[in-house]
């Protein structure tokens, strides 16, 4: 996806307001201070998805939601298990290494993560642009990266080619994923969004 | 393992091979079925990674012969054969078509794993292949390796264990 510069300045203020909000939601919600860290976007082919997460047989923690409204899409945020265990630890006010599977606590707890993210994210997609979109409730999943992506990719296969990839790291030293990957149709209406700010 | 080479068949290919160092391996299926074709006395097998059930989904684009269950089935047949494989030997084994993310209330209709299993079960009963085995459906991924040599084929899963079909 060819951006403008003003286009990709715009889209870099809404994921770094949605951030912002992520970091102070999930701060209140836990006992320590949680941030993140300055957030790197790029685009890149659907294909090529397995490839931020080591590769499509590689074992992953998934934070799924659809989002309807104005974009249609899929919002998927990643992490490899061992990080994404210390993020409920993190959220949790438990000290590292507490967690060690993905049992109904853990789970909950990164699904309240999405559900911070993603909100956080939709919200200053309405803010600035005015479009309305709302997320699904979240799925966790640990299982194969190429099985849990290829939901998402097959459904966009006929009509999307490219996710936007937002890299971020918790307090530093957990690093994730935020995909997101709206339909065709949806990206155009976001870009044509995006070129309307003022 | 020595002198084992893993050929990877990604989303939509279709690879065949009839060297017995050869491994033809799908990482990570989700609700993609992995079709694994073989002739035991020519030694020769294929794979293909279906993606979707129906060509008639296409929209105009060109798309590789594997990702639909109907055209994946058809022209790996005609791969094998044309490699060498008698077609009254060849059997099939699949294994894929589960449903990855089960959102609470989404439309069963929509599952297309199921869809997908159904679809390659389908075409290989219209082109008269036998499937001798399938491990499919489920809420689980899936790695399939196919071992050229001897026509093992091996289910990986994630905290499920391996499997032999």
């Amino acid at each position: 996806m060819e951006l403008q510069s003003s286009q990709w300045q715009h889209l870099e203020q809404i994921v770094a307001q949605a951030f912002a909000d992520s970091a102070r939601s999930l701060s209140q919600m836990t006992t320590g201070e949680i941030n993140l860290l300055e957030p790197e976007l790029s685009f890149l082919p659907l294909k090529e998805l397995p490839g931020i997460a080591g590769g499509p047989a590689s074992v992953v923690v998934a934070v799924y939601l659809a989002v309807k409204g104005d974009i249609h899409g899929h919002v998927v945020l990643l992490f490899k298990p061992e990080n994404a265990r210390g993020l409920v630890d993190l959220l949790l006010g438990h000290p590292p290494g507490t967690c060690q599977e993905l049992d109904e606590l853990a789970s909950s707890a990164l699904a309240e993560l999405g559900n911070v993210c993603s909100s956080a994210f939709m919200n200053a997609i309405a803010d600035r642009t005015g479009l309305e979109v709302k997320p699904t409730p979240p799925v966790v999943v640990e299982d194969m990266a190429g099985a849990i992506l290829e939901a998402v990719v097959v459904d966009l296969y006929q009509s999307g080619d490219e996710a936007l990839v937002v890299a971020t790291s918790f307090n530093g030293a957990l690093p994730g994923h935020l995909l997101l990957m709206p339909d065709t149709v949806s990206m155009a209406r976001l870009v044509a969004a995006l070129e309307a700010i003022r | 393992m020595i002198g084992v080479e893993t050929e990877a068949v990604g989303l939509g290919e279709l690879k065949v091979a009839s060297d017995p160092s050869r491994v033809l391996v799908c990482y990570g299926l989700g609700s993609c079925v992995g079709l694994a074709l073989y002739d035991a006395v020519a030694r020769i097998g294929a794979m293909v990674h279906v993606v979707l059930p129906d060509s008639s989904m296409a929209r105009g684009r060109d798309a590789p012969p594997g990702k639909y269950a109907d055209t994946g089935v058809e022209a790996a047949l005609a791969a094998i054969v044309k490699a060498g494989a008698s077609r009254s030997r060849i059997t099939a084994r699949a294994a894929g078509g589960a449903r990855m993310l089960s959102l609470a209330g989404s439309n069963p209709k929509l599952d297309i794993g199921a869809r997908n299993a159904e679809a390659v079960r389908a075409a290989l009963a219209r082109h008269g292949i036998t499937l001798v085995a399938e491990d499919m459906g489920g809420t689980y991924g899936r790695t399939l390796h196919l071992y050229v040599a001897t026509g093992r084929l091996l289910v990986s899963t994630v905290g499920r264990g391996e499997r032999e079909l």
